[in-house]
This record gives structure tokens, sequence and C-alpha cells, in this order.
């Protein structure tokens, strides 16, 4: 498909996403008989005189019924309006803007770090020979596995517990501004998901090596790593690509898990703090930012990939239906 | 390939090291013991983490949770503190006196003083103090309720404020030594709630600098601070830097590594592990009311008596908190804190008896059994509804829950555990779906008892909360602690309190478990002491110790 219709489709995409997350979020945070009123006031239990709820409501329009608050919060989203956070008082803009660096530079080292782990992995998986060489292959597969089943909590805690503690090699705890501190948390969300892009590569790296266009090229006289470089790789690369827009989404969401074990300030933390207080508006930011955040990936994933894989760039031949055919046989001679 | 090579044999060795190994404990470098020994420098900057929930505003008189109460004890002081025995102290009031007929207080101010912006610490400020607790703008609930009885405060000269209250409160001092009622500059009140909720202006030993939301809080010394007693004498330390970490194992590891030198809400099993070590500990248990179970006497089954008395007769906690604790925390026999010195405690009527507590279900009509095991009368079964708040409640004391859960079975009870977040509690609460909960009061002083044991307190607030979860309605009861908040006379009060403890006891009501735990582990610092108000640490006398 051309390139404005894929960039047409990631806003159509983007528009559909932002509005079924607002209105999941919007209806899942008054589940169960809860009031927003209690983040205004102070958390729940609070014990607030009447004035002082009655001011709230009318302030945040709590009052009006639900559907009433619905379009208007749907409002507020398509203009860019994230509204003033309940607990706070601060605008939900502010608090988004102050968290979301954090997160992404968290998410992106994890990335990295993750893609790097993978390739070296399915390398020496792949390359391996001999009788030592295959058990090396052996172990690591059966390592791939392992780590693609390891909790982000359990690999955090013994990272700390083992390296932080234990050895003083590195931070348990660590402020934005300290990059050693950002390695162990970059573990903890790389590893799991080195697994899986480990394992996507390694079949890739097989399946291309074993490729005619691979039996033709050095039967050509090209030398294995021009081979590696130019065609094994970027084959094996795109099953890995694509799927790095879901990387990105499962990346935010151990985020979370990984910024409250570290201390680290972030988008993940927000979230957790403002559910568990009630704060609708920081709420709905947050996930609306992070949906769009992931559209915003999955769509540069797509853009990468027609630039790797250059069947995506022309159009596809159409088949000729029935329909296109002459009403009558054309005479051959 | 290479630079990956450490980070893999890191992993497989973390793997392999959490396997063998138990808690890494904490045999670290440093080298100052706890008795004092230690050489102390000047200066420096403590890092305090914290695992309390960061707070939405730095003004306790806004909410007021304790976790406000943790931070502002650093910056804002209340009119009056109290010591060890309980004795009322003067802090920012030097003196007060009482109206015979107990409705007019007047608080004598300690002259000359100001607060960090120049504002005076006069009647005026006082005034415009209780103004900013009673206004429904600031949203305050403790500091509200703690103020309730006051209708005015009027300024009779620079230096004595009158309080006229609407009814006689002989717990207005105690409720005037919390973080949540302290003192702030009035024109920092003026500049709006959010500049005030960022950085609010106070008398205390650190100002607030800057608040990195997420992240931490950084205060600096109040250079011009002056002591209770009224000497001018700065704390020793730079400033301090209060960082928010949720985990209690990172917390822990933090603060053996020596990222940090004070940390709260340690787990038993790392204070444990903390003894032996460079590391202090310090037991600071909360005011107010102790941890006990509160069983709903409005409903079935334990509106009878004699079925609540077999419920505590078969519940057993004790082997559990000794296994549970690992002794950091003795059991309670009292409604009240053991650091409440009017707490009233009867422990021979919380003794395990099984044959009893069969005994006391037979007579109460529970004969029949179901195909569980489980009583049942009249085809329904003897069923206990126990909302548990995962916030408020540790590891180890949802533990607890469950053997009392199994040792209550044995007589026949079944206990239904519902662990649920801190909002779907209170809605739990606030609709009746419970017959036993869990929910501790923080308050300074006996009146809490009021607060949890009389029948006012059955009537929720506006935000459907309310706070006699047992649902006591004994007017003997009510009117021993209405006469209690009414008398002048401490001796009398202490009297009314011990009555009034001795019928809560006596009913039934409650299963204290023991004191609301309040631990915390130093390193690296000397002279850390806790608030006999709150119990909060202050870092006024504190100071870093070399290693």
């Amino acid at each position: 498909m051309t390139l404005v219709r894929l960039l047409l489709g990631a806003l159509g995409r983007a528009a559909l996403v932002v509005w079924v997350t607002a209105t999941v979020v919007f209806f899942a945070l008054r589940a169960g008989g809860r009031d927003p009123l209690e983040a205004v006031l102070g958390g729940p239990g609070s014990q607030a005189g009447p004035e002082a709820v009655a001011a709230a409501r009318t302030e945040y329009g709590l009052d009006d019924p639900v559907v009433l608050q619905y379009l208007a919060q749907l409002r507020r989203v398509a203009t860019f309006d994230l509204g003033t956070s309940f607990s706070r008082r601060v605008p939900v803009a502010d608090l988004l803007r102050d968290a979301f660096p954090s997160t992404v530079v968290l998410a992106a080292t994890s990335l990295v770090l993750a893609w790097a782990l993978a390739l070296v992995v399915a390398l020496v998986a792949v390359g391996a020979r001999g009788p030592l060489g295959r058990a090396v292959a052996a172990v690591l597969r059966g390592l791939e596995v392992v780590a693609t089943v390891t909790p982000h909590f359990w690999l955090g805690a013994v990272l700390i517990a083992v390296v932080a503690a234990g050895l003083g090699w590195l931070p348990a705890t660590s402020t934005p501004g300290q990059p050693a501190g950002l390695v162990l948390p970059s573990i903890t969300l790389a590893v799991p998901l080195a697994g899986f892009l480990g394992q996507l590569m390694r079949d890739g790296l097989e399946e291309a090596g074993t490729a005619p266009f691979t039996t033709s090229a050095r039967a050509r006289g090209a030398s294995p790593a021009r081979v590696f470089a130019r065609h094994t790789l970027r084959h094996a690369s795109l099953p890995v690509l694509a799927l790095s827009g879901w990387a990105v989404g499962s990346l935010l969401s151990g985020a979370v898990v990984v910024e409250l074990l570290f201390g680290r300030p972030g988008l993940g933390r927000l979230l957790v703090d403002a559910t568990l207080v009630g704060d609708v508006p920081v709420v709905i930011g947050a996930v609306v930012l992070v949906a769009l955040l992931y559209v915003v990936v999955v769509t540069v994933t797509d853009l990468l990939e027609r630039a790797l894989d250059p069947r995506l760039r022309r159009p596809r031949a159409r088949v000729a239906s029935p329909a296109d055919a002459p009403a009558e046989p054309v005479a051959l001679s | 390939m290479r630079r990956h090579a450490p980070v893999i044999t890191l992993s497989a060795l973390a793997l392999v090291l959490s396997a063998c190994s138990g808690s890494s404990g904490g045999d670290g470098a440093g080298s100052a013991s706890t008795d004092g020994s230690a050489t102390t420098q000047a200066g420096g900057t403590l890092v305090y983490a914290t695992g309390d929930a960061e707070p939405t505003c730095l003004d306790p008189h806004v909410g007021g949770n304790y976790p406000q109460a943790l931070i502002s004890t650093q910056y804002l002081e209340p009119l009056v503190g109290r010591d060890a025995d309980g004795t009322i102290t003067p802090w920012l009031a030097t003196g007060w006196s009482v109206s015979e007929d107990g409705l007019t207080w007047d608080f004598t101010l300690a002259e000359g003083r100001t607060f960090t912006d120049g504002t005076p610490v006069d009647a005026a400020a006082v005034k415009a103090n209780v103004e900013h607790l009673q206004d429904p703008d600031t949203g305050s609930s403790t500091g509200y309720l703690a103020v309730g009885k006051v209708t005015e405060v009027e300024v009779v000269d620079p230096t004595t404020a009158r309080f006229h209250l609407s009814a006689p409160d002989s717990a207005l001092l105690e409720s005037l030594s919390q973080q949540w009622t302290a003192i702030q500059s009035p024109a920092g009140i003026e500049r709006g709630q959010d500049a005030n909720c960022a950085a609010p202006i106070g008398t205390g030993p650190f100002v607030v600098e800057a608040w990195i939301p997420q992240q931490q809080v950084d205060l600096v010394r109040n250079e011009d601070y002056v002591r209770p007693d009224g000497t001018a004498e700065p704390a020793a330390l730079d400033g301090i830097t209060w960082r928010f970490l949720p985990d209690a194992a990172t917390r822990y590891a933090a603060l053996e590594s020596g990222q940090v030198h004070a940390i709260d809400n340690p787990q038993p099993d790392s204070i444990v592990a903390s003894e032996g070590t460079d590391i202090t500990h310090i037991d600071a248990p909360r005011p107010g009311s102790s941890n006990r179970i509160e069983l709903n006497t409005a409903q079935a089954p334990f509106d009878d008596v004699a079925v609540r008395e077999a419920f505590i007769r078969s519940a057993n906690p004790e082997p559990g908190i000794e296994t549970l604790f690992a002794g950091v925390t003795a059991p309670s026999y009292s409604p009240l804190a053991s650091v409440e010195p009017t707490a009233y405690s009867e422990p021979s009527l919380f003794g395990y008896d099984l044959a009893e507590a069969n005994a006391l279900l037979d007579g109460a009509g529970w004969t029949g059994r179901d195909a569980d095991g489980y009583r049942t009368r009249d085809g329904e079964r003897l069923s206990v509804r126990f909302p548990v708040s995962t916030n408020q409640s540790v590891a180890a004391e949802q533990s607890l829950f469950e053997q009392i859960q199994a040792n209550t079975a044995e007589a026949g009870f079944e206990v239904v555990l519902e662990p649920m977040d801190l909002s779907a509690w209170y809605t739990a609460l606030g609709e009746n779906a419970y017959e036993a909960v869990s929910a501790p009061y923080t308050k300074v002083g006996p009146d809490v008892l009021r607060i949890l044991y009389h029948s006012d307190s059955t009537v929720p607030a506006p935000s459907g909360y309310f706070a006699n979860h047992a649902q006591v309605k004994d007017p003997a009861l009510d009117a021993l602690l209405d006469a209690a908040s009414a008398s002048q006379d401490e001796a009398e009060r202490a009297d009314l309190y011990a009555q009034a403890q001795a019928i809560v006891l006596g009913g039934f009501y409650i299963l204290p478990l023991y004191d609301q735990q309040n631990h915390f582990l130093t390193r690296g610092v000397e002279g850390v002491e806790t608030l006999h108000t709150v119990s909060t640490p202050t870092f006024v006398d504190a100071a870093l110790t070399q290693s």
C-alpha cells in the first residue's frame, strides 16, 4: 500500500484506540460503586465535612449524570485538554510531561538491550559448530525459554538482592540523572523480551541460512559475512521488527512493575498511584498517552519494514477477477 | 558479543545464587556501632526512604494522613507537644488555661518567634490556621475533626489566642499536639492551595526547598530555628532528601548498601536480619487504637455476645503473632496502643479455650453442621466476611488472619477472607458488607475511644465513612465517653476511660492483636528520636556518622 494510505491508516487507528481506551478507563474507574470524589478529598475513607464534599462535587461536575460526565471527558480528550488531577490539583499534562521521559528512556534502553541480547544469543546458537557448539546451542535454547517466562518482579528482586545489596556493584535505586541506575531496571525488562525475540531471530536466521538465495549467493562467491549482512540478517529481522511494536507495549506494562520495584519515577508509577486513589483524569491521560505511544511505535515499525523489505514497496499485482475477463473468449489466431 | 558476556553471566549467576541463598544479611562495610562510639560529622544531607504512599499535598491540613505527618514533622510544629509519660508539654504555645465551664481556652504564645518567611507566630496566625482547617475548600479530614468543637478563635492580644468551644473538649490539647493541626504561616496559606501544597511555610528545623513528584522532596536546614524551650539552635544536618521507595525489599537493600540513611515500614524479617549489624532499630508504635479485629454487632452472627466470645476464644492469635512477626511485637490485650498511658489491658479475657467456644456456640443455637464441617442454625451457615485491605495489612498480618481463619474453623466458623484495594475496602465497610474487619485508627490520646465506640460514630460522614465498625451502641458506654470528654480532671478522665475500655473488652466487641506497627531502621546516622505525639521521627538532633 502507498505511504499515504499507511499514514492515514495510522491516524485512524490512533483515533479509534484513544476513544476505546478513554471509554474503558472512564467506566472501569467507576465500577464497583467507586466514587471519584474520594480522590479529591484526600483519598478513600475521608472524613471531610459536608460543605467540603458539596464544594468538591460542584467544582468537578460530579453531580451531573454519568453520561454527561462521560461526554465531557470525551470532549476534553478530543481537544487535548487533559484536565486537572483530582488528588494533586495540578494539570494532568504537567504530571505526564514529568513522568514521560523517564519511562521512555527506560523502555528504549531495554528494547536496545533486548535486541542486542537476542542477536548475540541467536548468532551463537546458529553459528556454533561441533559437539561443544551443539551443546552450547542447546543450553542457549533452554535459557531462551526460561527467560521468556521469567517474571519481572522476581528477576528484579533477585538482581537487587545479589548485585545491589550483596555485591554492591550497582545502586538498588536511582534517580533519572544517574546512568548507573538504569542498568538493573533495563536488564530486568530486557531479559524476558530477549528470550522471545531471540527465539524468533534464531528461527529466522536458520531459515534464511538454508534458503535458495543464500546458496546461490555463496555459489557466486560472496563471503559469509557479506551474505549475512546483506541477506540473512534482513530476512531474519523482519518478524522481530514486526513484533517490536508489540514488544514496546509489553515493555511499557512491564515498566509499571520495574518502576515500583526500583523506585524510579515514570508513567507506570504514576498510573499505579492514580488508580489506587481513583484519580480519573490522570489515569485516563496516562492510558491514552501509552496507547498513542503504542500506535506511533507500530506505525514506525511498519515504515521500517517497508524500508527493509522491497516487496512491501511495490503495489501488489492484482489477480484478475472473472469480472475482468471479456465476455467472449478472444480468438487466439 | 563480548560486551554482553558479563550481563549474561551475571543473570545466570543470579539465578543460581538465588536458589541457595537466604537473606543477604547486613554484613556490610559500615564500621559505626550503635552505642554511639562512632565519630559524627557536621553537616551532610540525610537520605530518608519512605514506603508509605507519596502525599498528594505537603500541607497536612489538606486531607490528613500518616505520610503527611511523617514529612511535615520536619518543617511544621504544633501548638503543644507530649512527653513519654503522656503529659502535654509546651511547644509553640508556652502556656494555656481553661475556664470553669470548659468552653474557653486561652493559649499563650512565645514572644518573638517567626515563620521562615518572617511572618510572626502570633494569635492572628493561630486564628488563620484554625480557620484554614475548618474551611470546606481546604478539604481537611483529620485536622477538621480535631477542631470540631471550636467555634471561633479570638485574638485577645498578639500572644494570647482564645478558643471558644461549642462543648467542653478534654481532648483539645491532645488534638492540637498532632501534625495535622500544626501551625503554618498565614501568608503562606494565602498564596493559595497549589503553592501551599508544594511548599508549606512553618517554624520547623527544616524548610521545603523542592518537590520532584514520585521521586523526592528536598529539605534544607532552617538557620533561624528556635527550639521549644526557646534556645536558638539549628539542626546539625545541612538537609534531608526525602525519597519515595514503595518496595520493602528495595528499601532495605538501599539501606544496607548505604544509599539511604533511614527507612520506615521494614518487614519483620528485615528487622530480624538487621540485628547484630550496624543498623539501628527504632520501635515507635502509633498512638490511638491498637491493631484489633472488630466484630460487627449490627447483624448476625455477631449480634449475639456468646458467638462473639466463642470467636475470640477460638482465634488463638498469640502463636501466629510470635512466629509471623518474629518477636518484633508483643500481643496486645487493650483497645488502646501501649504508648497511651491510659491504656487498660485485660489478658484474662482472651485465653484460648476451644471447648468453651464450642459450648458457647452450642448454647447459642448453632448446633447444626453442614457438609464442610461449619456450624449452621436454621439452615444458615456460621459465616464471617472479613474484608482485608492489602494496602494497610502487610503480608505477615494477612498470614495471621489466615491462621485465625484456620483456628476458628475448628470451632465451626467459616471466615471468608476478601483481599481488596483500599477503595473497595472502604466501599465494603460503608455498605455493611462485613462481619469482621481490622481498621487501625491513629490519634493522640484516649479520645479515640469516643471516635471508635460511641454510638454517634455509627452515623456516616458525607463520604460514607464511619469509624465505629463494631457498631457498638451501649448507652452506659456512651455516658462514660461523654463524661470523659467533658471532664477537666485528669485523674477522673483516666478512670472514666478505664471503665469504658473494660466495657469494650468485656463485651467481646474486639479481638486486640498488637500495637499499630511503626518501625524505623537507620544506618550511618545518630540522634534520631521519635515524637511522643504521632510517633514520627524527628531529625532535629540527628548527625551523620563517619563510616
